[in-house]
């Protein structure tokens, strides 16, 4: 009898003991997982702290003019960051000049136009230009890219865009072949991929019925995407290309190869110039002093904070639009 | 409205720019592509997988930076799984609606696409200023802080994909949530989240900026992680920009076996997201 009592109130013990750890077991688990979580906040914050420390004595030895000083003499230890800070935006500015109607054309050709077998390997191949590091876009920019420029393009956009009255000025000097320009083809080369495939998917969230409708009414295929499909997907569009700008401020390996390296802001889109990422990539392990290494890691600060506000628009208006980035 | 000859003149010319616009893109794939082959093609041979870097001058191979290339992928990856696969899981499992979730999640997506020498900037003054060199851990550290991101968000993702009634069968058998996770849910999306980690890997295996100021380059073998170590980008880039032949013919060889390693990758991890996706 004392058996038979004791062996119900023995497993009940057992299950409650296994429940209890059980209990215990997953607090662990949800510890965990919500650490690694925490870990991602963390590392950004870090990332900020770590900026502003390092950049802490060029900020405060040059102050707010540090932005809109064009002189860089790390031999004088005088440093402005206005040079990077311009060769970045304009880089960035003719990558998208090129790049959007680019990305836009290819999200064209491949929503409405191509054969539908075709779709998918074309937006394959498209894609794995993203694939491609960034390294190999800056070998093949500095070796073919930049020298056939300089023989082909570049000569003849100064003799006629050059002889222009007001732009002539931005196609003016000699072809060196590296430059802003180069840079910024190379950088709308490598934005076309992520443009090309936000752009695409944006396009397919049109609904049929719109399209439908506009074609049984007679509209032709480029009517059709001019008046109703970028009309309704314009806020993912928006945001497509604010996602390739933040990618092709931050580039810096590509740049780095072409861009020449030169602290000079000259008006010719021709002309060597450097930008934040290619500065820090070409000079950090070269820096000596205190100073030349903060200001460089200031160019930093300055640089995560424009793409930061970037990719958190593009991040904000893609969340309005139905596809998932 | 504007006669009907030229509206279907507009929509030709329109079409045909798009079509314009495709083949440009393709032909610079092909274009890069073409090149790495024949200029790193000559410099394929047995060799290049053999000896270290050289000197200036002479012979040589890039055994030492593919070596270290490998070696500090590995450790990044090795660090970097896990935590991305726990915050994925936080994300998608637990976070619904907390604050720290949605921040976490924007926070996330805004490091996948941070310019990476911005990492690299980081790591130097956490790991490479307080102890006084550079090293393959720091290098490592870096790729793994540009890997995790990757990972986090495929998990996310993959996790989205499962089906709820899998997690409310298990819930039913009175399965601890941690063991429905571990036996159930990570087994359902296991070749999403392995997609994801290759993902992660062809990302970092072609990342320089932030090897620059971390694990810097070494002409020599060295298998210390305390230590600067060699590595493919590193070396493709000064190889590059020197006035040596036989450097810029190594640093083109570098490169095809980044690409092809990088785009191997690439495949392999979609045509596994589609075994996936399809079953």
């Amino acid at each position: 009898m004392a058996v038979s009592m004791d062996l119900p109130a023995t497993a009940e013990l057992v299950a409650e003991r296994k429940a209890r750890r059980a209990v215990v077991e997953d607090r662990f688990f949800y510890g965990l997982t919500l650490a690694s979580a925490t870990f991602v906040v963390i590392m950004l914050l870090g990332v900020m702290v770590a900026l502003i420390v390092g950049a802490w004595p060029a900020l405060s030895t040059f102050g707010p003019a540090f932005i809109i000083t064009e002189r860089w003499n790390p031999v004088k230890e005088i440093f402005g960051a206005l040079a990077p800070i311009y060769g970045t935006i304009v880089t960035s500015l003719i990558a998208m000049v090129i790049g959007i109607p680019v990305s836009f054309g290819i999200a064209i050709f491949l929503t409405e136009l191509c054969p539908q077998p075709l779709r998918r390997p074309i937006g394959i191949a498209i894609e794995l230009l993203a694939g491609i590091p960034s390294i190999i876009y800056g070998l093949w920019g500095f070796f073919i890219l930049a020298p056939f420029l300089q023989t082909t393009i570049q000569p003849f956009l100064i003799a006629t865009l050059g002889n222009v009255p007001v732009i002539g000025i931005l196609f003016g000097g000699a072809p060196y072949g590296i430059g802003l320009f180069t840079a910024g083809i190379v950088l709308a080369i490598m934005v076309l991929p992520f443009i090309t495939s936000i752009t695409r998917d944006v396009f397919l969230t049109v609904p049929v019925m719109l399209r439908e409708s506009a074609y049984g009414l007679g509209m032709t295929t480029w009517e059709v995407v001019r008046s109703i499909v970028i009309p309704y997907s314009r806020i993912g569009l928006v945001g497509g290309i604010m996602l390739g700008l933040g990618r092709a401020l931050g580039e810096t390996m590509a740049v780095t190869f072409v861009i020449g390296n030169s602290h000079n802001i000259s008006a010719s889109l021709l002309a060597p110039a450097t930008t934040i990422s290619a500065t820090i990539a070409n000079e950090f392990s070269e820096a000596t002093g205190d100073l030349y290494t903060s200001s460089l890691i200031a160019l930093g600060l300055i640089l995560f904070v424009i793409t930061f506000g970037v990719l958190a628009i593009a991040k904000w208006l893609l969340a309005r639009t139905a596809i998932k980035v | 409205m504007a006669s009907y000859a030229r509206r279907r003149a507009s929509n030709t010319i329109a079409l045909s720019l798009s079509m314009v616009a495709t083949v440009i893109g393709l032909f610079f794939l092909a274009a890069i592509l073409v090149t790495l082959l024949l200029r790193g093609g000559l410099a394929i041979s047995p060799k290049i997988f053999a000896e270290n870097t050289p000197p200036p001058g002479s012979d040589g191979g890039l055994l030492n930076a593919i070596f270290g290339s490998l070696a500090m992928t590995a450790l990044a990856v090795v660090f970097a799984t896990p935590i991305g696969i726990l915050a994925g899981t936080y994300l998608t499992e637990y976070s619904r609606g907390s604050k720290l979730g949605e921040v976490a999640k924007f926070i996330n997506d805004i490091l996948l696409s941070a310019p990476s020498i911005i990492i690299g900037l980081f790591i130097y003054t956490l790991l490479v200023v307080p102890f006084g060199h550079f090293s393959a851990w720091a290098g490592a550290a870096a790729l793994g802080l540009i890997a995790l991101p990757v990972i986090n968000r495929t998990t996310q993702d993959m996790l989205g994909l499962v089906p709820n009634s899998l997690r409310e069968a298990a819930a039913a058998l009175g399965t601890p949530k941690w063991k429905t996770m571990t036996h159930v849910i990570y087994r359902a999306a296991r070749s999403g989240i392995l997609t994801g980690v290759l993902l992660a890997i062809a990302r970092v295996t072609g990342e320089t900026a932030p090897l620059l100021f971390t694990a810097l380059n070494n002409q020599f073998w060295s298998t210390d992680l305390g230590a600067p170590m060699a590595n493919l980008p590193v070396v493709i880039f000064q190889f590059a920009m020197s006035p040596y032949d036989d450097w810029q013919r190594l640093a083109w060889g570098g490169a095809l076996i980044i690409t092809v390693a990088i785009l191997a990758l690439n495949i392999v991890a979609r045509l596994l997201s589609n075994i996936g996706t399809s079953k």
